[in-house]
């Protein structure tokens, strides 16, 4: 399913993006394999639907949520496994970095036997990198231990008597140095002043730098065998290294399927813990929609934040329909929301709703309003809608959503309304799922398609509104708005535009004036 | 334990070395660090030959996974900040190991390596360290050395000069609320020229707040004259407990003890060589 920033934007694809984004790289690269779905994945859709929603009802949240953390910290092992298979060395660090990701994958197990309450079956490869680390193992660390090799133990024992040695000579010389010269010397240089001594340096000295006020020395230590037992261990260190990352090598492909699986599951669990959020259900699949009291997530969250609550929508949509109603009735929500819950089930994400059928779909399309895209182009609000609106006939199919938010509002409202029934008629034409919102009159009877209305404000409510601020009157309106949508039958709907702007503010002399006009007008028309 | 330099090559990582032979000399296990690239057989400026950083059996470093020495084998404790020679691997000495030691790029990365190895090391932890970010890293009973040499400068005179001021500098003290005079201007990120003529002009006698002591970019008699005119003072204190000396440099060689002990006058703080095994 393709939808274009503006779009994706306005219909919440964006947010929903994120709020359904995998916290691990394995889960982002997984993501990035998958496309969306579309019309004639509804089987396999249907079935990761129901997978997350099964989970999201047999998992608590905060198992969910430990799962989660889990995998974000499980190590990325590719890198190290990809080295090992071409033959390169690897180090004590990628050796590290392995044990790190066997004890985060046994956290990550844990974690879900606690949030599942049964056992689960760790892959057998972890076993096998357990066993292969374990040597090297101890609290966390990896250190290339002598059991790893058979001959490391006798190298590292031969480098500790060489440096044994080396150090207690190096003490004696030091020794000697200072009985001599009255210098203690802390590492292997020293500089003798010659008006403290500039006699024979002892033969332990090697000098280094002359100058008239003082010689640099280097004390001369030499231990026989001492290189050599550094290059033996060197030599087995290296060794032992190139068999363990043999063995690694052979565990590739297990690794690269565990790797797989930890992607699929972060997938499927930020699915888990936005159904658990959201309450989503499994959608059936058809070419119209239906939905029962579906829930706009961004929106919903955005009212909570402000401490207002939100209307849950219930939807009919089969071909065209027209969706008209008062100033701040929801319309454009409800455009929103329907482009939304489409694309959760493109995504594979239970649409947060208590029944829903929807369509696969190939795009989804909003005209209306303007994006940063938009405006960059220096168009006028009327010119972007008008480009876009070609823009999406020339593509839209049956299987294209269009949502369609006041088109042609900042024209003149004669030719604005003529342009909307020619614009719903193409969109039948070409056989397009579209939602239409507008406040011309008789736009659906004109284009012959259905005919939506939100149900507007309850009339009684209007009278006894009485708002102390702006938050208290959108509180107010949001409580005497009825945003349920219900066909229309024929009816013409009221804006309320002039009792909104009373109950927002509005200086009362402009609203009375503004009431007089319009009841003035309607008489005329009446006659 | 932070040892910073006037200049390159003032015998920084020789003082580093020093400390860390001391502490092995009376059983004390240590941690190590760098700020900057230290430990590389030569100079990657001037191919000087420079000394390398010797780590005893159970020493705790932290340096980037490129440095880790591939013999003999260290013990990896944990993996922290990026760098750009790789991850930086908090790892053990098993056996006497030489190598190259550097530190994540940023403050921030450096703090928190730090932090790190603070919290897996109850014993001493020397840092080689940088001048222009030793404020970021150094805490309230940390200690700073200030490694000063020829390198700094031709004649003895001019290096005690040069150190002077560094410590000067160096040596801000915090603010004290039953001293500070009734104009306080609190100078935001660097104090430079500009800031300390206009200080000169407009504030004298007020109380100057820097953040910490290296914001503070003027030297030499600009410096010694604003410090007579206000009282200034910063955010973070820094402790500044001795100067080290080193009488080589590429274009001077300059007399030892003369050295130190003109350090340690100019300075007002004890002066080592630790090479040559004075003490003024």
């Amino acid at each position: 399913m393709k939808a274009d920033a503006w779009t994706a934007e306005r219909i919440g694809l964006t947010w929903l993006r994120a709020a359904v984004a995998p916290v691990g790289a394995f889960g982002r690269r997984h993501d990035e394999t998958i496309a969306s779905y579309g019309p004639g994945d509804e089987t396999r859709a249907r079935a990761e639907i129901a997978d997350v929603v099964d989970l999201a009802a047999r998992l608590d949240g905060d198992g969910v949520t430990r799962l989660r953390a889990a995998l974000r910290a499980v190590p990325e092992p590719g890198a190290i496994v990809a080295r090992a298979r071409a033959g390169d060395p690897l180090n004590d660090v990628d050796f590290y970095e392995l044990g790190r990701f066997v004890d985060a994958l046994d956290v990550l197990a844990r974690a879900w036997e606690s949030a599942r309450g049964e056992a689960s079956r760790r892959p057998p490869v972890l076993e096998a990198l357990r066993a292969l680390l374990a040597p090297g193992r101890s609290g966390g660390e990896f250190y290339l231990a002598d059991s790893f090799a058979a001959g490391l133990r006798e190298s590292r024992a031969a480098v500790e008597r060489t440096e044994e040695r080396y150090e207690a000579l190096r003490e004696a010389v030091a020794a000697r140095v200072r009985d001599a010269l009255g210098i203690d010397v802390v590492g292997e240089e020293l500089v003798v002043l010659r008006g403290d001594y500039d006699g024979p340096l002892p033969d332990e000295l090697l000098v280094v730098r002359e100058t008239p006020t003082y010689r640099a020395a280097r004390l001369r230590v030499t231990v026989p065998g001492r290189d050599d037992a550094l290059a033996r261990l060197a030599t087995e260190e290296d060794a032992a290294r190139r068999a363990l990352a043999e063995r690694v090598s052979q565990q590739a492909e297990a690794i690269a399927a565990v790797t797989r699986a930890l992607g699929a599951l972060d997938r499927l669990l930020a699915r888990v813990a936005f159904a658990q959020r959201w309450e989503g259900c499994v959608p059936s699949f058809a070419r119209a929609i239906a939905v029962d009291d579906g829930v706009f997530p961004p929106l919903a969250d955005a009212l909570a934040a402000r401490g207002r609550g939100y209307t849950a929508l219930s939807m009919r949509l089969d071909g065209v329909a027209v969706l008209t109603g008062p100033n701040m009735g929801g319309k454009s929500a409800a455009l929103a929301a329907t482009g939304f819950w489409c694309a959760c089930a493109a995504l594979g994400v239970p649409p947060p709703a208590r029944s829903a059928t929807i369509p696969l779909l190939e795009r989804i399309e909003w005209i209306g309003g303007e994006g940063p895209a938009d405006r960059a182009r220096l168009l006028s609000s009327y010119a972007v809608e008008v480009v876009r609106a070609s823009g999406v006939l020339a593509g839209a199919s049956p299987a294209t959503l269009v949502l369609v938010d006041e088109f042609a509002r900042t024209t003149g409202p004669r030719e604005g309304r003529a342009l909307l029934i020619a614009l719903v008629e193409a969109l039948r034409g070409c056989g397009a799922l579209a939602l239409v919102a507008t406040h011309f009159d008789a736009v659906a009877e004109a284009a012959g398609v259905i005919h939506l209305r939100v149900a507007g404000l309850r009339a009684e409510a209007l009278d006894t509104i009485r708002a102390s601020d702006l938050d208290a009157a959108l509180e107010a309106i949001g409580a005497a708005m009825d945003y349920r949508i219900v066909a229309a039958d024929g009816a013409a709907t009221a804006s309320d535009a002039v009792a909104l702007a009373r109950l927002l503010g509005l200086d009362a002399r402009i609203v009375d004036r503004a009431t007089a006009i319009s009841d003035s007008a309607q008489t005329r028309f009446r006659r | 334990m932070i040892v910073v330099g006037t200049a390159k090559n003032t015998g920084k990582t020789t003082t580093f070395n020093a400390l860390r032979a001391i502490a092995r000399r009376r059983g004390v296990t240590v941690a190590v660090t760098s700020i900057g690239r230290d430990g590389e057989p030569s100079d990657a400026l001037d191919s000087e030959p420079k000394p390398r950083v010797r780590l005893a059996p159970g020493t705790l470093v932290a340096l980037p996974s490129g440095l880790l020495p591939r013999s003999p084998a260290l013990a990896v404790l944990g993996a922290g900040e990026a760098s750009a020679l790789g991850t930086i691997v908090f790892a053990r000495a098993a056996l006497p190991t030489a190598c190259e030691i550097a530190g994540p790029p940023s403050a921030r990365a450096m703090r928190a390596t730090i932090e790190r190895l603070r919290a897996m090391h109850d014993g001493p932890l020397f840092v080689d360290g940088a001048i222009d970010r030793v404020a970021a890293l150094a805490g309230g009973e940390d200690a700073v050395i200030v490694a000063t040499g020829a390198a700094s400068g031709a004649t003895v005179a001019r290096v005690a000069s040069i150190a002077a001021d560094t410590v000067a500098r160096l040596s801000l003290p915090g603010r004290d609320a039953a001293r500070e005079r009734a104009r306080v201007v609190h100078i935001e990120g660097a104090l430079d020229v500009r800031d300390a003529e206009d200080l000169l002009a407009n504030a004298r006698g007020a109380t100057v707040v820097v953040d910490d002591p290296t914001r503070i970019t003027v030297r030499g008699a600009l410096f010694a004259k604003l410090r007579e005119a206000v009282d200034l003072r910063c955010e973070r204190p820094l402790r500044i407990v001795a100067c080290t000396t080193s009488p080589v440099g590429r274009d001077a060689t300059l007399a030892p003890r003369e050295l130190v002990e003109a350090v340690a006058r100019a300075t007002g703080v004890p002066a080592f060589d630790v090479v040559a095994d004075l003490a003024a």
